[in-house]
């Protein structure tokens, strides 16, 4: 009763196994690495060194990648662009969006009108999902996730981002040498 | 060149004032020669170790060290810092004076076999015994004596199975690499290493050429002498923690290290000497002693000599960073089912090469053999047939190895083969019933 069935080598198998050449290929293999990396070229993976110096240097994020929320403002006048529509919480299938309004009166030809203006917005990015769907439903291009990604923060409240967090950024340590 | 030198005729000139001649030769220069190798070779062990992340880092497409200095270039220095502030910790059951000096004795074993060395010709060696390779062999396997000592005192599972097996595999292979070596000693006719390099020097051939065999068994063998991966069984940190060194932290685990590097440089700077000529390269003689440039010369050797540890080194690394771990049978057997054998039968094909070497010469004519003066030197014809006859041993060799280990299961195709049959098991029927298909449940 054969346990174990190892075919029967060729004599081609054999010239290999006695010139060890499955060592050298491998030692074959380990040295094209080698000089890939210091040369930063590999004919095998096409690049020598993939790792990051990621604090010193920024990795590149796909141009499809969502990442920190901002409220966009207008370049000439500093004000929001934020018409306080309510569609991006609308369109949070999260709910970590709230949009807080209050009227303001105006005199528009020469009546007294009410406007809806933007007071306060909360965006909680522990519960964010980076679906972008609020980006899509703003009528102004005035939330944008953008590529930052650096979210970390000490404490669960600091996931909570209020209204001045998301127009100036939030300050994160810099770490430099 | 000669601005260079300046300073050490000055020196000598002022040593001359207050001693002899005979006690600056032989007291002030070796102190001055043993001073320099010491301090290359610390600084050498906390550079390989720079050098070993960064080969492995770039093998793996990574960087290795970066953060530390330039390219990561101080980070040896850091290490060294961490290592000598680290608490000298000694476990509350350890054998306290064994534990204590168990390192010593390994860092001892390794840099007392540095005096021997043919680093270069004239002033470049400390001391030229005339049993050089009998002495670096026995002291290097003093070194297994710390390994035992470690292991035992720490009283620890981990640090004595690690000693166990780092001692059972030493000594093992020990005995591979003595007996590999006796090959290239037939041509060298002196068991002095300056005198292995004198005399591939006066053959202007590299004994690896007439050795193959011998040169592989030796580099195999070296390689699991100092537990080196693939054969780091006794620090296989999936089994067992870290070895005989488990317990060790700080400074004393350090001496270990600087033991363990210590050890690689002098297996190389063996293979170095007996196998690839050592100092010598062709041409640098005519080019620089045979002008006059004689310290040029010795700095040349130098550097040709550093170049050749260096390529032997990095194959350390290379094979380290390609070659899985060998389980502990497989281990043993390498040692003593193949490599042991080879080595025997290297010997004897060897002494038949060299026999048939000295019967030819003179016969019809033929002429083989210079001269005997420094080792055995050959004629352009015998070096071809010695060369011959080398490969041919090569084969030779495989073929006995297969036929005496053709039992052997581990790295023996034919005998993998071999149908493995049950004791007790009538013929025809199989070892176990087969399953019958379940009743369906209804």
């Amino acid at each position: 009763m054969p346990l174990v069935k190892v075919p029967k080598p060729k004599f081609m198998t054999k010239l290999r196994r006695f010139f060890m050449a499955d060592l050298l290929q491998g030692l074959r293999l380990t040295l094209k690495y080698n000089i890939g990396a210091i040369f930063d070229k590999d004919s095998v993976a096409g690049k020598g060194i993939y790792t990051e110096q990621y604090p010193k240097v920024r990795p590149d994020v796909a141009p499809r990648f969502h990442g920190a929320p901002r409220l966009n403002m207008d370049p000439e006048t500093h004000d929001t662009l934020c018409i306080a529509c309510n569609l991006c919480a609308i369109a949070c299938p999260e709910d970590c969006i709230d949009v807080l309004a209050m009227d303001v009166e105006i005199i528009v030809a020469g009546k007294p009108r009410k406007k809806k203006v933007l007071d306060e917005f909360i965006f909680d990015t522990s519960r964010c999902m980076f679906c972008a769907l609020c980006q899509e439903a703003c009528p102004t291009s005035c939330l944008e996730l953008t590529q930052d990604f650096e979210l970390a923060t000490y404490s669960r409240a600091g996931f909570v981002w209020n209204r001045e967090m998301l127009e100036q950024g939030r300050e994160t340590v810099k770490y430099t040498r | 060149m000669l601005v260079f030198f300046a300073p050490i005729d000055f020196i000598n000139q002022l040593l001359l004032k207050f001693f002899s001649a005979g006690t600056i030769n032989h007291v002030i220069w070796p102190f001055i020669q043993i001073g320099l190798v010491v301090t290359i070779v610390a600084g050498w062990v906390a550079y390989a170790t720079y050098l070993e992340r960064k080969i492995s880092a770039f093998m793996q497409a990574r960087l290795g060290p970066m953060r530390v200095g330039p390219w990561g270039l101080l980070q040896p220095i850091a290490d060294g810092i961490k290592l000598l502030t680290k608490e000298d910790f000694i476990p509350e059951k350890a054998d306290r004076w064994i534990f204590f000096f168990a390192p010593y004795i390994a860092v001892a074993a390794a840099f007392i076999t540095f005096s021997v060395i043919p680093f270069g010709p004239d002033w470049a060696v400390i001391t030229d015994v005339n049993i050089g390779l009998l002495f670096v062999l026995a002291v290097s396997s003093v070194g297994v004596l710390a390994l035992i000592l470690a292991g035992w005192s720490s009283n620890s599972k981990y640090s004595l199975l690690g000693a166990l097996r780092s001692s059972a595999q030493m000594i093992s292979y020990e005995v591979a690499m003595g007996l590999s070596l006796v090959g290239a000693l037939m041509f060298a006719r002196t068991l002095s290493l300056s005198g292995a390099v004198n005399a591939q020097q006066l053959d202007s051939v590299w004994f690896f050429v007439y050795q193959p065999l011998g040169f592989l068994i030796f580099l195999v063998s070296g390689i699991a002498e100092n537990n080196r991966a693939p054969f780091d069984l006794p620090e296989a940190e999936s089994e067992l923690v870290a070895g005989f060194h488990t317990e060790y932290s700080g400074f004393r685990w350090s001496l270990f290290f600087m033991a363990e590097y210590a050890a690689m440089v002098i297996v190389s700077a063996v293979a170095v000497t007996v196998y690839l000529g050592g100092w010598y390269f062709p041409f640098v003689y005519r080019l620089t002693e045979a002008k006059g440039y004689h310290n040029l010369y010795v700095i040349v050797s130098l550097l040709v000599f550093i170049s050749k540890l260096l390529a032997i080194l990095y194959l350390y690394f290379w094979l380290r960073w390609t070659l899985p771990r060998f389980r502990y049978d497989q281990l043993m057997d390498i040692g003593w089912k193949w490599l042991i054998p080879s080595a025997l039968i290297n010997i004897v094909i060897s002494a038949l090469a060299i026999f048939v070497i000295q019967a030819l010469n003179g016969w019809h004519g033929i002429k083989t053999i210079d001269s005997l003066s420094a080792g055995l030197n050959l004629t352009a014809t015998g070096k071809a047939l010695m060369i011959v006859m080398g490969l041919a041993g090569l084969g030779l060799t495989g073929l006995s190895l297969a036929r005496i280990n053709w039992r052997s299961r581990d790295f023996n195709l034919k005998s993998q083969r071999r149908n493995i049959r049950l004791v007790n098991v009538p013929k025809g029927k199989p070892a176990v019933a087969p399953i019958a298909p379940a009743a369906s449940e209804s």
